[in-house]
């Protein structure tokens, strides 16, 4: 097999050579130069659809970094006011119809979209609201994940963790434009769906739109019955 | 323009802004995956759990992992040491449902505690190690060690397996120790140790990923190993062709290039087919068996009966299947074999693993990336348990007790006369316990009136003892026989190392405070043994490990310091720089050159007939574990799982008048339970699946003790069984 090509370009000035085939967002990762993303995650297959993770190489449009391969002589910038500011308009219009209460910021502790919004300081969205909260439906079917529609921005990481890792192939999307939706099997409700609740895709979302629920107590009575 | 304002999309009360990250292991089944534990600490209860990059896992779990923690937590915990009262003698089993079967009147859970616990007392831990120690030292004394034995745990980590094993050998004075592993691959490893020399996997699953084909056989990767199952899943979905083999169907067949469903018992003649084909047609590597198998001229002799068409009528499978089967991994470049209790737990369940060896030794399927032996291990540490020398013909590292040399080594590390003799298995101890042979046993972890073939057997067993000492996280079963019970720690209380399927030593980490006055394993081991005369006394769980480590071969190079977060594979030469070994037996086998054992079929030991129509085929479910004692106690688990069934195939079904959701009573000669069908299509006609786990429909009640004669493994593969339509029994939710 012989060597691997190298391609050398900057990232916000640094001089990177990486493999070629290496995305844009891997190369700047092994500068230590880090990218915000949503819709992506070193164990999954990119897609670029969340454009969080876009650079300016100096084309008409900027690039999504996550799928934009890496080639010769770019200069990439990765972190310019007008990149951020790109930034911080899509995480706006990602916030304008978030529900007020993020489930994960209540269980996990962990949602994506606002801790871009901290980083941003974003104080006001200037849009109108989308639908009204809880428009777009909620499903607590499942023993053990919550699903919250008006949390999810169709990144489809769940979808990739679902098919791609767990090879489960439950979840898929539903619906055209604003009534576009992940679902389970033929649109079945979360728990009377062939999920086998390995919570891949709870672990892999980025929002509040795939949470555990909360793992109750179990009160039993010391007579050992469960229910 | 709307106003945002962060503070309200957070809730300040959240209690993981506080939470304690653990790395640990999962506590379940032999994949062995890694993860981290979110931990309140003010609350002592974990939050939640997450993936970690192990080498097994690669964050990926399942539903046991990731949402059935909360067992430990569970209010039924021991808390405290108890002693059976004095009026709750002759012993006995103290529930209704225990006593009597499925006949109970109440139908599900656990065990009764408010029926149970009245008969116990509480005591503190001096008067119950005391009187523990003394009576098995009183029933050592008058009859010698043999009249005691123990069952240690594939649950319990190596150093709880290994003092276990030396308390009973050093301490008791017998070989009479055993563990679940009996229960599992015993007949596998059997195989293993004859034909190459060690019971341990060639190649790690992830391993796959290098494979042209796979053999899938006896195992339900899907529910049983999820996680392992997802990196086949991934193979398969990058080019690996498997062949799934099952009479009952696996959801992994579904990713399979072939599936193949034979009937029950009729494993030995599919892969003597098998091979007879590929000899026959010259897909086997010469070159290989000339320089690293014997008895191939031998096996080829006793194979050449079995031609597709005499292999068709025994398997129930088409000729052309077997031929295609033949050729698809014959001609494969690297192969792996990938094997579960289907294969093992049969009374020619060493037989099967025998011809599964042989395939892999001819087609020169060993010792290269994507090929190899992999019997896929249940429990977390059913691979440590039986290194540390939970087993009772071998001390740890598999070194015979019957050899004078090493007997002489273990008499000089441990300071004390040891048994030359072979030790009972755990189906031979439970006879043994009714013959009146042997007459006191510990414990540790064991739930054996649940897990072991024919219970009004094992009720007697138990009922007979002496002596039964229980250590355990809750009121089990097995502890309703006890004399003492010994409250214990659960895996999220305790370090230990774990030795996974794939042969990685890893730590698991404490993430909870054990509940009330609940001790660690390996201290109680430690405090019997000190109070029967044995000191055994180590500063530290390290210590322990360290000791174990230095008798063996395959552990002596690894330590707590150098196994760190995600552990190592062993055998592991050089661990400051080597992760160990992926791939194992490159150039040649422990035994030197590998021995094929030849095996011809043999009927199982209870054919279906007139009077039992039916094939039972027992196993397990995705959400529960084994007896139920920790999953029937985790709500996730519980709630998406809550009941037991007989699955039945529709044409079966349509004859007995049986729908889905119905009541039916499955009776064998051994006994019957009650319990819901399912109709499903995933059997065969003419045969039925009813999980293990459930108490009120206890699977086992029904099984056949027949073992097999090496292995000493029950065949809890395959009774004969009868079914009837019955009405839903009294306080049962309808359907």
């Amino acid at each position: 097999m012989s060597a691997t090509k190298l391609i050398k370009l900057t990232i916000d000035g640094h001089d990177v050579s990486v493999p070629e085939g290496t995305t844009i967002w891997d190369a700047a990762r092994q500068a230590g130069i880090e990218i915000p993303v949503l819709c992506h995650s070193p164990r999954l297959r990119p897609v670029g659809v969340c454009r969080m993770c876009v650079v300016d190489i100096g084309q008409r449009v900027m690039a999504a970094s996550c799928v934009r391969p890496c080639e010769d002589g770019m200069k990439v910038d990765a972190s310019s006011p007008k990149v951020q500011r790109h930034r911080k308009v899509l995480t706006q219009l990602l916030l304008s119809d978030y529900p007020e209460n993020s489930r994960r910021e209540q269980t996990t502790g962990d949602d994506q979209l606002l801790a871009l919004a901290r980083r941003f300081g974003i104080d006001q969205i200037p849009f109108a609201e989308g639908a009204s909260n809880g428009a777009r439906g909620r499903d607590a079917s499942s023993a053990v994940i919550d699903v919250d529609h008006q949390a999810c921005i169709l990144c489809d990481k769940c979808m990739r963790a679902c098919n791609e890792l767990q090879h489960n192939d439950v979840i898929t999307r539903t619906g055209k434009g604003y009534g576009a939706r992940i679902a389970f099997d033929l649109d079945a409700p979360m728990g009377s769906s062939t999920c086998v609740s390995c919570g891949e895709c709870m672990a892999v979302c980025p929002t509040g739109a795939l949470t555990n629920k909360l793992i109750v107590p179990v009160r039993a009575n010391r007579r050992g019955s469960n229910r | 323009m709307k106003a945002f304002r962060l503070e309200d999309t957070q809730n300040p009360t959240t209690a993981t802004a506080k939470v304690k990250r653990v790395d640990s292991l999962c506590p379940y089944c032999g994949v062995g995956c890694a993860l981290t534990f979110s931990v309140d600490e003010t609350s002592n209860r974990i939050v939640d759990v997450q993936g970690r990059d192990g080498a097994a896992n690669a964050e990926r779990l399942c539903v046991k992992g990731r949402y059935g923690f909360d067992y430990a937590m569970h209010p039924q915990r021991l808390t405290q040491p108890l002693i059976r009262k004095p009026g709750s003698y002759p012993k006995g089993a103290l529930s209704a449902i225990v006593k009597n079967g499925s006949r109970a009147r109440k139908a599900g859970g656990l065990v009764d505690y408010d029926e149970v616990m009245p008969h116990f007392r509480e005591a503190n831990w001096d008067e119950a190690l005391d009187l523990a120690a003394g009576r098995l030292k009183q029933i050592r004394d008058v009859h010698g060690g043999d009249a005691l034995a123990g069952f240690g745990s594939a649950k319990g980590s190596n150093e709880e397996a290994y003092l276990f094993q030396k308390l009973v050998r050093a301490a008791f004075g017998t070989n009479n120790v055993d563990h679940c592993t009996r229960l599992c691959h015993a007949s596998s490893v059997a195989a293993l140790l004859e034909g190459i020399g060690s019971g341990a996997v060639t190649n790690v699953v992830r391993d796959i990923e290098h494979a042209d084909v796979a053999i899938v056989t006896g195992c339900n990767p899907t529910e049983n190993h999820p996680v392992a199952a997802t990196f086949m899943k991934d193979a398969a979905a990058k080019g690996t062709k498997l062949i799934v083999i099952n009479p009952r169907r696996p959801q992994i067949a579904d990713f399979a290039a072939m599936y193949l469903q034979p009937q029950p018992g009729s494993d030995v003649a599919l892969y003597n087919g098998l091979m007879q084909v590929m000899i026959a047609e010259n897909l086997i590597d010469r070159d290989f068996i000339a320089r690293r198998v014997d008895g191939f001229e031998e096996l080829k002799e006793i194979v050449a009966p079995y031609t597709p068409e005499r292999v068709a009528k025994l398997t129930g499978l088409p000729a052309q299947d077997i031929v295609d089967a033949a050729r698809l991994f014959g001609r494969a470049k690297a192969a792996m074999i990938f094997w579960g209790m289907g294969i093992s737990q049969h009374t020619f369940g060493t037989d099967n693993a025998r011809c599964l060896i042989a395939l892999a030794m001819i087609s020169g399927n060993v010792g290269r990336p994507g090929t190899g032996l992999h019997p896929l291990r249940g429990q977390n540490n059913v691979q440590g348990a039986s290194d540390a020398g939970l087993i009772p013909m071998v001390y740890p590292d598999y070194q015979s007790v019957k050899d004078p040399k090493i007997q002489t080594k273990f008499e000089k590390y441990w300071g004390v006369k040891l048994s030359p003799k072979i030790g009972l298995t755990v189906t031979e101890i439970i006879g043994a316990a009714l013959a009146g042979s042997v007459k006191g046993m510990y414990m540790m972890g064991e739930n054996p009136f649940l897990s072991d073939p024919d219970i009004n057997k094992v009720r007697k067993a138990l009922s007979a003892l002496e002596f039964l000492l229980v250590q355990d996280i809750f009121l089990t079963e097995t502890a309703e026989f006890a004399d003492v019970i010994l409250p214990a720690s659960s895996f999220m209380e305790k370090t230990g190392t774990y030795t996974n399927t794939d042969r990685r030593v890893q730590i698991g980490r404490p993430a909870l405070a054990a509940p009330g006055a609940a001790r660690q394993d390996w201290e109680l081991i430690c405090e019997i043994g000190n109070r029967m005369g044995f000191p055994m006394k180590y500063a530290s769980i390290e210590a322990v490990f360290d000791e174990f480590a230095a008798c063996t071969k395959e552990y002596k190079t690894l330590s707590y310091d150098n196994l760190g977060a995600y552990g190592k594979w062993y055998p592991c030469p050089d661990p400051k720089t080597s992760p160990g070994e992926r791939i194992v037996f490159g150039d040649s086998f422990p035994l030197g050159k590998a021995k094929l054992v030849p095996a011809r079929i043999s009927a199982p030991n209870e054919m279906p007939d007139d009077a039992y129509p039916f094939v039972l085929n027992t196993g397990r479910v995705l959400q529960h574990w084994h007896t139920g004692s920790m999953t029937r106690r985790s709500h996730a688990l519980d709630a998406i799982e809550p009941e037991a069934f007989v699955e039945i195939h529709p044409l079966d079904a349509a004859k007995l008048k049986l729908r889905d959701g119905d009541w039916s009573q499955v009776e064998s000669r051994r006994g019957e339970i009650q319990l819901r069908v399912r109709v499903r299509d995933r059997m065969s006609p003419g045969a039925v699946f009813i999980p293990m786990h459930f108490r009120e429909a206890a699977a086992n009640v029904l099984t056949d003790p027949a073992i097999d004669p090496i292995g000493k493994i029950p065949t809890f593969k395959f009774c004969a069984v009868r079914i009837k339509r019955i009405d839903a029994p009294p306080n049962t939710a309808a359907s």
